[in-house]
């Protein structure tokens, strides 16, 4: 009977195309009878592979692999916590803090050929002797995040498992994509700005903001309210409370289109980290994904909407700062068309000009740790490799000139 | 000549010679190309009960030093046509076993002699598999024509003897379950059946329920049929290199399942371009990826099936029923990061 019983098991889970884990809870299958003939997963991956084998030409498999792979986590550690440790702890298993340590012990020799460009944005890198047989340059940034080597795919602990939070109630790092560390990298925030995250929710980026402690005041935004509870939750669970008062952080609900009405030319910094059809995550969760029928005219909507969003934090920043717009897409659709659709729009209906500012000197420094993709003609693509399993990112930075 | 007039004619000159004080099969039969007939001799000598208790009445039979129960010796070792250093090969990997040497051990050299092989190829199987001191001549004259009915005939016999003497281990049973396994279960054909165990003879020690996985995973995931199977030799694959090579081309977007009517949107690469090449050549021409990324993926896949088998051993124990809501990737929580993947 067992062995009946294995057999049917088998031959369903092989049956399922994609073999879709035959989790109930999945498909909120407490009300369905059975699963989707046509999951969303599904659609998302027709989709991608029609439109991305043509923009990412041969390195569409290798990426296509990754995003169906466990994701690559980095853990941004918690400069409020006073538990003592942590970084030694996460050494000890072997991991390396990528943004002071761009390059992996072997790395190294590669990046002090002759040739290496070390000085392109003095502002922001401080490139420690510009001779061969010196540490390759570094960013100058509070932020720390740590990452298992290349090829390595053991898992972080929780960090409420990991280390018992401290007196306070704070915990030791947060675990996110790495990825997802360079928009805050890419910002550069310098001391006493202020900052606008205008889709803030849940809360990672804001975090790596925060990191730097450098921010005189931060305003995190997201429209929906429960993702701005969950917000509030992990900033409750992170962040002191000094920080959390009225004259350093403000946490709203708005819809962030209206910014442009609301506060314009104020801040000095802006993150404009759209909704997107997050890519690895549409390929992975059947759970109200945006590739579902239902869905299909907010998909649809979704660069329209992102140009706005951009357009509202262009209008938000003020003249000579500087905005960074990121996703977590592949699609040209959602990425530099937008870009230049809003960087078009800000010029003819608001005589705002700005300029886009190059972020190779970011993708250089750190090449080894990702996989970008190799010169996109706006903006940076940092690609999902089975070795360095982060993204997919698209970040294009811009400074307001008038 | 044929097996039984030949065995009539050499019992004939045992004991037209049976006077003769020492026998000698040497100086008895002659020239060297008799040896096939000396073993049968032996053979004879030996096997059957019913046979050998007539000559045992002759005292000087006692002295042939090829009787069952007798203990093998250099001589009887050279008499049979091995070399010496084969000779002192052989009585190495017999005495090798605890107890020392085996009562099965002249017997198990004479029913190998019979299949055909040469003294070298003999000591080649006995050194692979020792175990076969241990086999008694009959089981081995038994399992030999079991395989023959199968389908092995001569030929393919010595060759899957030689390759893998281990079969001549199992009984019966086991090498017939296996079969006929193939033939029932996975609805290969007579001749397919036997093509199986021919070229990956190794498909009668896996264990069914890991052979039955392995077929239904190949005919209904990867959409091949039998014919195809039995070509590209996929029982002589592990399956894990199945799923791994499979899965890798699967996730590249190289290869479909195919729909309820066979047919996919791309050309999927043959199975065997995909099993039967060495790994550099697969990754080169049909995945067309770097080892690094494969190394990687298939340490990603061993963690998915161990996870997957935990996963399945709770959930025949206890209904659980977990509700992750989560939806960002962000999220700190470990079982909603790190779960939230899809299972192959």
């Amino acid at each position: 009977m067992a062995a009946l019983m294995d057999t049917r098991i088998l031959l369903r889970k092989i049956k399922d195309l994609r073999c879709l884990t035959p989790r109930r809870n999945r498909v909120k299958a407490k009300w369905a009878g059975s699963q989707p003939k046509y999951p969303a997963t599904n659609l998302a991956l027709q989709n991608f592979d029609a439109t991305y084998s043509l923009q990412l030409g041969e390195q569409w498999p290798s990426v296509r692999v990754s995003m169906l792979c466990e994701p690559k986590y980095g853990a941004l550690v918690n400069n409020f916590s006073t538990t003592e440790g942590v970084i030694a702890d996460l050494q000890s298993q072997g991991c390396r803090d990528f943004v002071c340590q761009p390059v992996g012990v072997g790395a190294l020799e590669r990046l002090q050929a002759p040739g290496f460009p070390l000085h392109d944005n003095p502002s922001t890198l401080e490139s420690v002797g510009v001779s061969q047989d010196v540490a390759p340059p570094r960013l100058r940034t509070n932020i720390k995040c740590f990452v298992f080597p290349g090829g390595d795919i053991s898992r972080f602990k929780p960090s409420s498992l990991f280390h018992q939070p401290d007196l306070y109630g704070m915990l030791g790092y947060y675990l996110m994509d790495a990825a997802s560390i360079l928009p805050a990298l890419a910002l550069d925030v310098q001391e006493g700005h202020s900052v606008l995250d205008v889709c803030a929710a849940p809360g990672g980026k804001t975090l790596a903001l925060l990191q730097t402690q450098a921010i005189r005041f931060l305003c995190v935004n997201d429209i929906s309210v429960s993702r701005t509870y969950r917000l509030q939750r992990v900033l409750n669970s992170y962040v002191p409370k000094e920080l959390l008062t009225e004259e350093r952080m403000r946490i709203t609900s708005f819809d962030g289109r209206k910014w442009g009405e609301i506060e314009r030319d104020t801040f000095d910094r802006v993150l404009v980290d759209v909704p997107c059809t997050t890519d690895r995550h549409s390929v992975m969760e059947d759970e109200n994904n945006i590739f579902k029928r239902a869905r299909t005219k907010e998909r649809q909507r979704l660069p329209q909407l992102q140009t706005e969003l951009l357009l509202a934090g262009i209008e938000a920043v003020r003249p000579g700062g500087q905005v960074l717009y990121s996703t977590c897409s592949l699609s040209q659709l959602q990425n530099e068309y937008v870009v230049e659709r809003a960087m078009h729009l800000a010029r003819e209906e608001h005589g705002i000009s700005l300029q886009v500012v190059d972020l190779r000197p970011i993708t250089r420094l750190f090449k080894e740790t990702f996989h970008f993709a190799p010169d996109p003609h706006l903006g940076q693509l940092v690609l999902p490799h089975l070795t360095a399993n982060f993204g997919p990112i698209y970040m294009c930075k811009l400074q307001r000139l008038s | 000549m044929s097996v039984q007039a030949t065995r009539r004619l050499v019992l004939q000159w045992t004991l037209r010679n049976a006077t003769c004080p020492v026998l000698n099969l040497r100086t008895i039969l002659g020239s060297d190309n008799v040896r096939q007939r000396g073993f049968m001799t032996c053979r004879l000598l030996c096997s059957t009960h019913n046979q050998t208790s007539t000559l045992h009445q002759h005292t000087d039979l006692s002295q042939l030093q090829l009787q069952p129960g007798r203990e093998l010796s250099i001589r009887a070792l050279l008499d049979m046509g091995f070399t010496d250093t084969q000779a002192d090969q052989l009585l190495e990997a017999a005495n090798k076993g605890r107890g020392g040497q085996s009562e099965h051990a002249s017997s198990t050299l004479m029913a190998l002699f019979v299949l055909g092989l040469n003294p070298s190829s003999v000591l080649k199987v006995l050194e692979k598999c020792p175990e076969l001191f241990y086999v008694k001549g009959t089981q081995l004259q038994q399992r030999m024509d079991n395989l023959r009915r199968l389908g092995l005939l001569e030929g393919s016999l010595q060759r899957v003897v030689s390759h893998y003497p281990q079969i001549l281990t199992l009984p019966l049973r086991r090498v017939n379950t296996v079969a006929r396994f193939l033939r029932e279960k996975c609805a290969f054909t007579v001749q397919q059946a036997t093509d199986i165990i021919r070229d990956s003879p190794a498909v009668v020690q896996d264990d069914l329920g890991q052979l039955e996985y392995k077929f239904q995973y190949t005919y209904f995931r990867m959409g091949v049929k039998q014919a195809e199977m039995v070509k590209s030799k996929l029982f002589r694959v592990t399956l894990e290199e199945v799923r791994c090579r499979h899965s890798f081309l699967e996730r590249r977007g190289l290869y479909q399942t195919p729909d309820k009517k066979g047919q996919t949107l791309i050309v999927n690469p043959k199975l065997k371009d995909i099993l039967a090449v060495a790994e550099e050549t697969y990754l080169a021409d049909i995945a067309m990826a770097t080892r690094e990324e494969f190394k990687v993926f298939q340490k990603m896949m061993a963690r998915e099936w161990q996870e997957e088998d935990e996963e399945q051993d709770r959930d025949m124990g206890a209904d659980s029923d977990d509700d992750d809501e989560e939806e960002d990737e962000d999220e700190e929580d470990m079982k909603s990061g790190y779960r939230q993947r899809r299972k192959k």
